[in-house]
């Protein structure tokens, strides 16, 4: 199963590949939501795309209203990764198209808890 | 796979040069939500990631300047000048805090409640109306906060956009960059040898291959210099912070264009102009830019500009300083060389301008007025003539009165890889730096090197060029040949010649550096593999001009006629030490430069006593005061009783105030000791500057008079 990490910090990135690859997932990265459609272009939907929230050129909010309008994306699960100071934003979210949300600092077991709830288990 | 920690620590110092540029930005530009967007996200993703790493003081701080900027970013409160300079500062503790984090795996032991009440503050502008100023921060005379006035092109305020080749560029450590390098000079070395074997070979494959493998040799060389070249913006994109702390520390206006900031040359070279640049530019707005009031009255923008350009020509990098400031004022310039005894008053009166003006890079030409807390511990223009000439590069000044002032520094494209020419001196070889070296003559009857007060010269084209013969600088054992040559050679504007037995082949080195053991020795820069594969010694024609005295004061272009005579005590074996010279108790002392750490000025009224000493509050700690004076049985006396000097000495961890009456000049001398006539606290005397003064002995005074510091050190 594949899944795309999109964040515009690398260390994020990492930290959240390292769980997801633990999980069994393979992981592919973008920088931000333009990148992260490119991504798709090139590769086609993954499996699950987890998503931060403040990035530039494109925001999380914006990727998720872009990619819910591209067809034979019903197959990708969206979390949202957000922190505390931006949970007004997950309601928004979660009416344009994402499935789920975590919320920062998140340990590995929350991550597989919310996978499960989703259906999306390697 | 890396670890995150380390990865946080990269990411976070790169947002983090980003996040003062946009800073600085906003200040001229505050209503940009891109900018405001950029530094909002920095603190965003150092705060989210904090949780992760378990960094709670770095996530305290990094919040307390998020909540801030939401406010800016959602425009309920106005970016303002106090804004900006609490955001710096935190920048400054977060970086702090990482550097702490690499060395010692700790948050460290900083206490970051005062900022943090800053930033808190300044979410309300009512309450406290005078407080939002970070601790060690004036605001500027004329916060250009309206955000009415983007006098600035705009054009700068652009973000840059975010690379898109991200997926094609690979991060590499330099230091796997340094060792590939490395590898390469050895082939280079390799191949000079087997091409060098081949050509004894006429027939059969191996004269064609070691011809390809030269080829290829070459190009690899060539590619691998190329990747380790920078732009000039990686030394430049940190320098509007320091012009802008600087500006507002002398009450100054500045702005910081720059040109040709993509200009690219070996990171080593970038490296090594780091600190003479950021000396330049800090006199730039230290002397160079006058204060708002002048520059008004004098019908200029009271916003002062510095220019820094760079570009190729000819082989050389040139990078451009230019201040439209007040100038230097030449006839101020030339009373002090007098005054300070550097020239002679014929000599002045028979130099050019633009000699005259760069009669500042003389040792000994800063003075004491010139020291101030921005130039640190007054450090002269000599020491950054000296840095640039060491890197085979030159520097000189231009300058308009009233117009400002241009300084043109030239250096070399790398220092890896270099064309010399091989000299022979008692059947051992060197390599001389082609960049040092004008011209090969032969040594015959029509030039002979004659001498003149015991110092020997040679007539060349109507003037005296001093000379220094390799053998006897080196102290090599050997035949002196029948034919002898002279290499005529400059550092920077300084010639003299050098007699050398033979002259061999022009060759590119790679330039190795030389063994510990050897390290020490000044007239050696390097070594290298010659294609025979013998090790010849690269030159370091500075360190053979210095080890002659050929350098002293009294040797500028154009003196060397008159003032041969200074030569005549021993020409070699002395050793120039920089002196810091200074009043104290109506005697003249001084101390080795390096064992000054600062010089600081105090008011009289802040000295306190604890435990019966003398100490007073310094750098957010306790300084003990010791008096020279007293120390030396000697007047107290103060030049100004509201103030006391003090040269602030470090060993190891802990500083102590040396109290002096006055600082005079920094000179380099070679000293002769005499220590008849020794008492406690001083080392004995020497004449320095002609005159004669007293060499301290800190070590001892300390020991005496603050036993206790130097037992808390061990």
């Amino acid at each position: 199963m594949r899944a795309l990490i999109v964040d515009d910090s690398r260390t994020m990135r990492m930290i959240v590949g390292n769980i997801l690859q633990e999980i069994g997932f393979e992981t592919g990265n973008a920088g931000n939501g333009l990148e992260a459609l490119t991504w798709i272009e090139q590769n086609g939907f993954p499996e699950l795309a987890c998503v931060d929230w403040n990035m530039p050129e494109m925001n999380g909010l914006e990727f998720v209203r872009e990619v819910r309008q591209r067809s034979g994306n019903e197959a990708m699960k969206i979390m949202m990764i957000t922190t505390e100071s931006e949970a007004d934003n997950v309601m928004a979210a979660l009416e344009s198209g994402a499935n789920e949300y975590l919320m920062k600092p998140f340990s590995k077991d929350s991550v597989a808890d919310k996978l499960t709830l989703l259906g999306v288990r390697p | 796979m890396t670890d995150p920690l380390n990865e946080f620590f990269v990411e976070s110092l790169e947002n983090l040069d980003q996040y003062d540029a946009d800073l600085l930005i906003l200040e001229k530009t505050p209503n940009s939500p891109r900018t405001i967007a950029s530094v909002f996200r920095t603190l965003h993703t150092i705060k989210g990631t904090c949780g992760f790493l378990a960094l709670h003081k770095l996530e305290a701080i990094a919040h307390a300047g998020e909540n801030l900027l939401v406010l800016i970013r959602d425009g309920t409160l106005p970016f303002t000048q106090g804004i900006a300079t609490a955001l710096l500062a935190t920048g400054d503790a977060i970086r702090a805090i990482i550097s702490e984090l690499e060395a010692n795996k700790r948050e460290g032991d900083f206490d970051h409640s005062e900022l943090i009440g800053t930033l808190v503050r300044l979410q309300n502008p009512e309450s406290a109306p005078s407080a939002p100023s970070a601790p060690s921060a004036p605001s500027a005379p004329s916060a250009p906060s309206a955000p009415s006035a983007p006098s600035a092109p705009v054009h700068e305020a652009e973000l840059p956009v975010t690379s898109k080749a991200l997926d094609n560029t690979v991060r590499i450590n330099v230091e796997v960059l340094d060792t590939l390098m490395n590898l390469v000079g050895e082939l280079v070395l390799t191949r000079n040898q087997l091409v060098q074997l081949a050509s004894t070979v006429q027939s059969g494959p191996l004269p064609a291959a070691a011809h390809r493998l030269s080829h290829i040799t070459t190009e690899l060389q060539d590619r691998m210099m190329k990747t380790r070249v920078q732009p000039i913006d990686t030394l430049w994109s940190k320098l509007p912070r320091t012009i802008r702390d600087l500006a507002h520390l002398c009450k100054k206006q500045v702005r910081l264009q720059t040109e040709g900031a993509d200009t690219e040359m070996d990171r080593t070279i970038v490296d090594a102009i780091k600190d003479p640049m950021t000396h330049l530019l800090r006199n730039s707005v230290d002397h160079g830019i006058e204060s708002p009031e002048v520059r008004k009255a004098a019908g200029k923008n009271p916003e002062g500009t510095i220019l820094l350009r760079a570009f190729h020509a000819a082989g050389l990098v040139t990078i451009e300083i230019i201040d439209d400031g007040g100038g230097i004022n030449v006839d101020r310039v030339k009373g002090r060389a007098i005054e300070r005894k550097l020239i002679t008053q014929e000599t002045a009166d028979k130099m050019h301008h633009k000699d005259l003006v760069n009669l500042i890079f003389l040792p000994g030409f800063s003075t004491a007025e010139a020291v101030s807390m921005v130039s640190g511990r007054g450090v002269g223009m000599d020491v950054v003539k000296t840095q640039i000439e060491k890197i085979g590069g030159i520097v000189d000044v231009n300058s308009e009165v009233g117009k400002g002032t241009t300084c043109r520094i030239k250096i070399p494209l790398t220092l890896a890889i270099i064309p010399v020419v091989i000299v022979g001196c008692c059947g051992e070889r060197f390599a001389i730096p082609q960049t040092n070296l004008l011209e090969v003559i032969r040594l015959d009857q029509n030039l002979i090197i004659e001498s003149v007060h015991e110092t020997p010269v040679v007539r060349l084209r109507g003037s005296l060029l001093p000379v220094v013969v390799l053998q006897k600088v080196l102290k090599l054992q050997g035949e002196r040949s029948t034919v002898r040559h002279l290499a005529v050679l400059h550092v920077g504007a300084r010639h003299f010649g050098l007699v050398v037995d033979s002259i061999h082949e022009a060759e590119e080195i790679v330039v190795k550096p030389i063994g510990r053991a050897l390290m020490s020795l000044s007239c050696f820069a390097g070594s290298t593999i010659l294609g025979d594969g013998h090790v010849a010694l690269i030159l370091d024609i500075f360190g053979i001009g210095s080890l002659s005295n050929l350098f002293d004061v009294d040797h500028m272009p154009g003196l060397a006629h008159a003032e041969v005579e200074r030569m005549e005590d021993s020409p070699e074996s002395k050793t120039l030490t920089e002196l810091l010279v200074f009043r104290v108790g109506g005697t003249r002392a001084a101390l080795p430069l390096e064992m000054v750490h600062r010089l600081e000025e105090f008011p009289a009224k802040d000295v306190e006593c604890c435990a019966g000493k003398e100490v007073i509050q310094y750098a957010g700690g306790i300084l003990p005061l010791i008096s020279v004076a007293r120390a030396l049985g000697l007047p107290e006396t103060a030049a100004d009783a509201n103030i006391i000097q003090t040269i602030i000495y470090r060993h190891q961890e802990n500083s102590i105030g040396l109290i002096i009456e006055g600082v005079e000049v920094i000179v380099k001398e070679a000293v002769e000791l005499q220590t008849a006539g020794r008492r406690s606290g001083v080392l004995g005397s020497a004449i320095v500057g002609r005159r004669v003064t007293e060499f301290v002995d800190v070590s001892e005074i300390v020991r005496i008079y603050a036993p206790e510091f130097m037992q808390c050190s061990r």
